[in-house]
């Protein structure tokens, strides 16, 4: 019996040893693996940061209109809040009053424009900014940037978005905040904590369900980073060993900071917020160091529920759970009971809500194709980059507007435009430039980029109608051996033309169906003649046509054909855009560029944009094409821009193509050229001219944008010089012509006829006039 | 007595007419021409212009006096900054050709002087002021793109518009500003 019972207990002896080296050896794997995973994920890169995309820096300076400049709005949408009520200013708040606008503007950094954090006061007068002064001292200061709008960033697959920190840099009270609600002894425990555990098994059972969580810090930390979110016995079991696996590889500071990271903190539209750092800047609108003892106890609440109790949604429920949190706080020790009952005196105090604004969506698109050659989609979504663009806030907005108002408005005066399919709604694009540097300000590729992220700007080419002529004016106006083919006192034919075409014969015909015989050459593009500009351009020569559009920023196919002149080449917006900024800029074509600088977390600068520009016309012709602009705008077809009553020089082209597929008007003011284009994106007629649909969205971007007042003008080179002439012959109008008008001419090419009556060249007569032309244009010049 | 009197004071309101005169025509020759001095300083013009065009003109000043601090980066933000403002400042493309002559990029600093003269009034004040710069940061640029044999007419017209400043054949933010 006794050796039966032996037997059998040392089989089960024998059993036992098997299964336990079995299981042992099996759990072994296990942990194995599972400390693998934690090592690769904790000493690889632990966060994928998403690279953002800030706007040009607003500048502010004496003279500027408060109003057009939206100082208000840009506060809101920095983060800054307005101060309360006892006097003082804390850095990112602001105080508004009528005459006088305080703010306490938060540091910048920057490799090339850092800005200190510094108290400065606007003294406004009747809404212009009259006197800037930096406090306490009252230092009187020339101008202030304030910190780049973000305007969106490159999200990976999960839509996460952080700003990673540093331990040391947080506020004690913010970390202290945190263990207290969380895990009070986490300093203590090994990664799990048995008695916490027990505490909530009982809680639970006298509850009848799950009302509260065991789970440490580390094991938070260990179920975010690195297990599904489902509620399994294994999973409980792998979360237990690897949050003692993570504790014991590494050291309590570095959890810490890496949980700070990681932690969800809620929702702000389809992005989520991850992280203490990402939560300050969005809740608050500052970074995680300057958040005091109340905000810090509001982040530290919301981590239970994020979303349940959002202080956006459920103001009261995120109060109670915020106080709840400092007496904690109180209750253990890590604060006094006057700072808790302070800091629960406090309101919650958030900033305004700035969602990424959808407005620059299709730029940040053109920037992602812009950068990568260097960075791709993988890095742009990890590495945390800062991308610093020449896209102005203000300036995007209302070109947004404007051109969604502008469509909008074009469907309701003409319902028939209003297809049954919205994915084939009319569509349009606006794109503005500044000439002198090449900086794109405003992209919108489409109406609605939720509808349609096809970027009509920037990938669309279609054919540019009559935006085209101004390359062949400019053409003819250039200087060449033997002279240019015109000047603006010249004439041309616009009576029928038959040209031969290897397809037969091309006769171009008049939009307005007839033919006008002898006009000038300003006449021809005021009008938009299309016989005078095909007559001209075969005087001239397709090629050459051809390559002044490519010099001049032109990149598509442009097919040598007669009717190339009249625009059927198919060109994209911005392409139209650089062209004319090569005139407004007289004749030095810019380098477009969207991005100014790249930045990397460490604030070193990767990639650096400089203004490039290249002469690629003299700038006398420039000049010349821009006076002929201006004349479009001021009596030709582009009359209708001074309509709202906006002044200031103005150069413009309207261009509407075959059948009225598509609607261009390029227009530009000395600072700024803007190209708009309206069209179905399967190509059908509109029904109308570019006067009655691009125009009018031109107009009122730049009617908004510049309050109606155009400033500055357009250089006149030494190049130029100033005639009289007879309107009727082109010949120069002397003493004793009886009609006259002044004219522009390119120095050498004054006509050398005389009106009929007039004096002789050379004469006397002459030279008296002569002297009297120069002196009255020396007093132009200097008074 | 009496015309020794009368004769000095017919004398006296003869000065003092003439003294008008002068001051009158002086008062108008100031008015029409730049600030005094061989060669435009920018720091001159801070008070001239617009809003805009001070505010843009005190950042270049800003500039000048960052490169003149050693920290050429924060000169350079604050030239873009100018242009960001008031692009059609000439003073701004004028210290980012200097700039970039400065620190041997010849190209750049061409380019700026290009865009920089095509913003000046060919006939006015200002235009003559700049002129020695004009000629010497063009030769500047050209001596640091080894091309001597151009550079020299040019550095020789700039000497001899602004001996002071031209006369060692480079300009210093400091001159300029």
């Amino acid at each position: 019996m006794s050796k039966q019972v032996h037997g059998w207990l040392r089989k089960l002896i024998w059993f036992g040893v098997a299964v336990g080296f079995v299981a042992g050896f099996a759990s072994s794997v296990v942990v194995i693996r599972l400390d693998r995973i934690v090592r690769t994920r904790f000493e690889g890169q632990r966060f994928l940061v998403p690279s953002r995309v800030y706007s040009a820096p607003s500048i502010l300076y004496p003279g500027l209109d408060i109003e057009l400049a939206d100082l208000r709005g840009t506060f809101v949408r920095l983060g800054y809040r307005q101060a309360g009520s006892d006097g003082s200013v804390q850095q990112g708040q602001y105080s508004w009053q009528k005459h006088r606008v305080r703010v306490h503007l938060r540091a910048f950094e920057h490799p090339t424009r850092s800005e200190p954090a510094r108290d400065v006061v606007f003294i406004v007068r009747d809404g212009f900014i009259e006197e800037i002064l930096e406090l306490p001292v009252g230092r009187t200061l020339g101008a202030v940037l304030l910190q780049p709008e973000q305007l969106g960033a490159y999200y990976g697959p999960d839509r996460a978005q952080r700003e990673l920190i540093r331990l040391e840099a947080l506020p004690l009270h913010l970390v202290d905040a945190i263990v207290a609600v969380e895990d009070q002894r986490f300093e203590a425990h090994p990664g799990i904590d048995v008695r916490r555990i027990g505490g909530a098994l009982l809680a639970n059972l006298r509850a009848g369900g799950i009302r509260q969580g065991g789970s440490t810090l580390t094991q938070q930390l260990v179920k975010n980073f690195f297990l599904t979110p489902e509620r399994t016995l294994k999973r409980k079991v792998h979360e237990a060993v690897m949050a003692l696996l993570v504790e014991l590889r590494y050291d309590k500071r570095e959890i810490l900071e890496t949980y700070l990271n990681e932690i969800y903190l809620g929702q702000r539209g389809s992005t989520a917020i991850h992280g203490v750092g990402e939560a300050a800047l969005r809740f608050f609108g500052k970074p995680a160091q300057n958040l005091s003892l109340a905000e810090s106890a509001l982040l530290a609440a919301l981590i239970q529920s994020p979303n349940g109790i959002s202080p956006y949604r459920n103001p009261e429920g995120a109060r109670g759970r915020r106080d709840l949190v400092l007496g904690l706080m109180a209750e253990q020790g890590r604060i006094e009971p006057a700072q808790r009952d302070a800091a629960i005196a406090e309101p919650l105090n958030l900033a305004a809500i700035t969602a990424d604004p959808g407005d620059a969506r299709y730029f940040l698109d053109f920037l992602r194709v812009q950068l990568s050659d260097s960075y791709d989609a993988t890095v742009l979504s990890s590495q945390g980059l800062k991308v610093y663009s020449t896209l102005e806030s203000r300036t995007q907005r209302l070109a947004a507007t404007a051109l969604r108002e502008g469509i909008e408005q074009l469907e309701r005066q003409f319902p028939a435009l209003v297809p049954d399919d919205p994915t084939r709604a009319l569509q349009g694009c606006i794109i503005a430039i500044r000439p002198q540097t090449g900086e794109i300000v405003a992209l919108v590729g489409g109406r609605d980029y939720q509808l349609s992220q096809f970027d009509r700007c920037t990938q669309a080419r279609r054919p540019s109608g009559s935006t085209f002529k101004p390359f062949v004016y400019i053409a003819g106006l250039e200087p060449r051996v033997g002279g240019p083919v015109i000047t603006l006192a010249s004439f041309l034919d616009d009576s029928p033309l038959e040209v031969a075409t290897p397809s037969g014969p091309w006769q171009p015909r008049n939009f307005d169906r007839e033919f006008h015989g002898r006009v000038s050459v300003r006449e021809a593009i005021e009008r938009s003649f299309n016989v005078a500009t095909a007559r001209l351009a075969q005087e001239i020569g397709i090629g050459r046509v051809a390559d002044v559009a490519r010099r001049m920023g032109i990149e598509s196919e442009l097919p040598l054909v007669p009717s190339l002149a009249l625009g059927v080449a198919d060109v994209s917006p911005l392409e139209m855009a650089r062209a004319y900024a090569t005139i407004a800029g007289g004749g030095v074509r810019p380098q477009v560029h969207a991005i100014e600088d790249l930045v990397n977390p460490a604030g070193e600068t990767l990639e650096r944009r400089e203004l490039r520009h290249k002469r690629v016309i003299d700038a006398g012709t420039a000049y010349l094409a821009t006076s002929l602009l201006q004349g479009v705008a001021h009596r030709g077809t582009a009359a209708g821009v001074r309509s709202t009553g906006i002044t200031g020089p103005i150069a413009a082209k309207t261009g509407t193509s075959d059948e009225e597929h598509d609607l261009w008007f390029v227009g530009y003011t000395p600072e700024l050229v803007v190209a708009v284009w309206i069209g179905f994106d399967e190509p059908r007629s509109i029904g109308f001219a570019s006067s009655r649909g691009a125009l009018p969205i031109w107009r009122r971007f730049i009617g908004e944008l510049t309050g109606g007042q155009i400033h500055g003008q357009f250089p006149r080179p030494p190049s130029i010089v100033v005639a009289d002439i007879d309107p009727v012959t082109g010949a120069r109008a002397l003493w004793g012509c009886p009609d006259r008008r002044r004219e522009l001419f390119l120095e050498g090419t004054l006509p050398e006829e005389v009106c009929p009556g007039g004096a002789v060249a050379g004469s006397e007569e002459d030279g008296r006039q002569r002297t009297q032309e120069r002196f009255f244009e020396w007093l132009r010049r200097h008074l | 007595m009496n015309r020794t009197m009368r004769a000095s004071r017919s004398l006296a309101a003869t000065v003092l007419v003439a003294w008008g005169w002068i001051a009158l025509l002086g008062g108008c020759a100031g008015l029409i021409r730049a600030p005094r001095g061989e060669a435009l300083r920018i720091s001159e013009f801070e008070q001239l212009g617009d809003a805009r065009r001070r505010a843009s003109t005190r950042l270049v000043v800003e500039g000048l006096d960052a490169e003149i601090a050693s920290t050429p980066q924060r000169a350079l933000g604050r030239y873009e900054r100018a242009i960001q403002i008031d692009p059609g400042n000439p003073f701004a493309y004028l210290a980012l050709a200097r700039y970039y002559a400065a620190i041997a990029d010849p190209e750049r600093a061409l380019e700026h002087l290009d865009r920089a003269q095509s913003l000046l009034d060919p006939d006015g004040a200002l235009y003559r002021s700049a002129e020695p710069h004009l000629w010497g940061l063009r030769g500047w640029a050209l001596v640091k793109a080894g091309w001597l044999a151009d550079a020299v007419p040019l550095l020789a017209e700039a000497r001899r518009l602004a001996p002071s400043v031209w006369g060692d054949g480079r300009l210093d933010a400091g001159e300029l500003r």
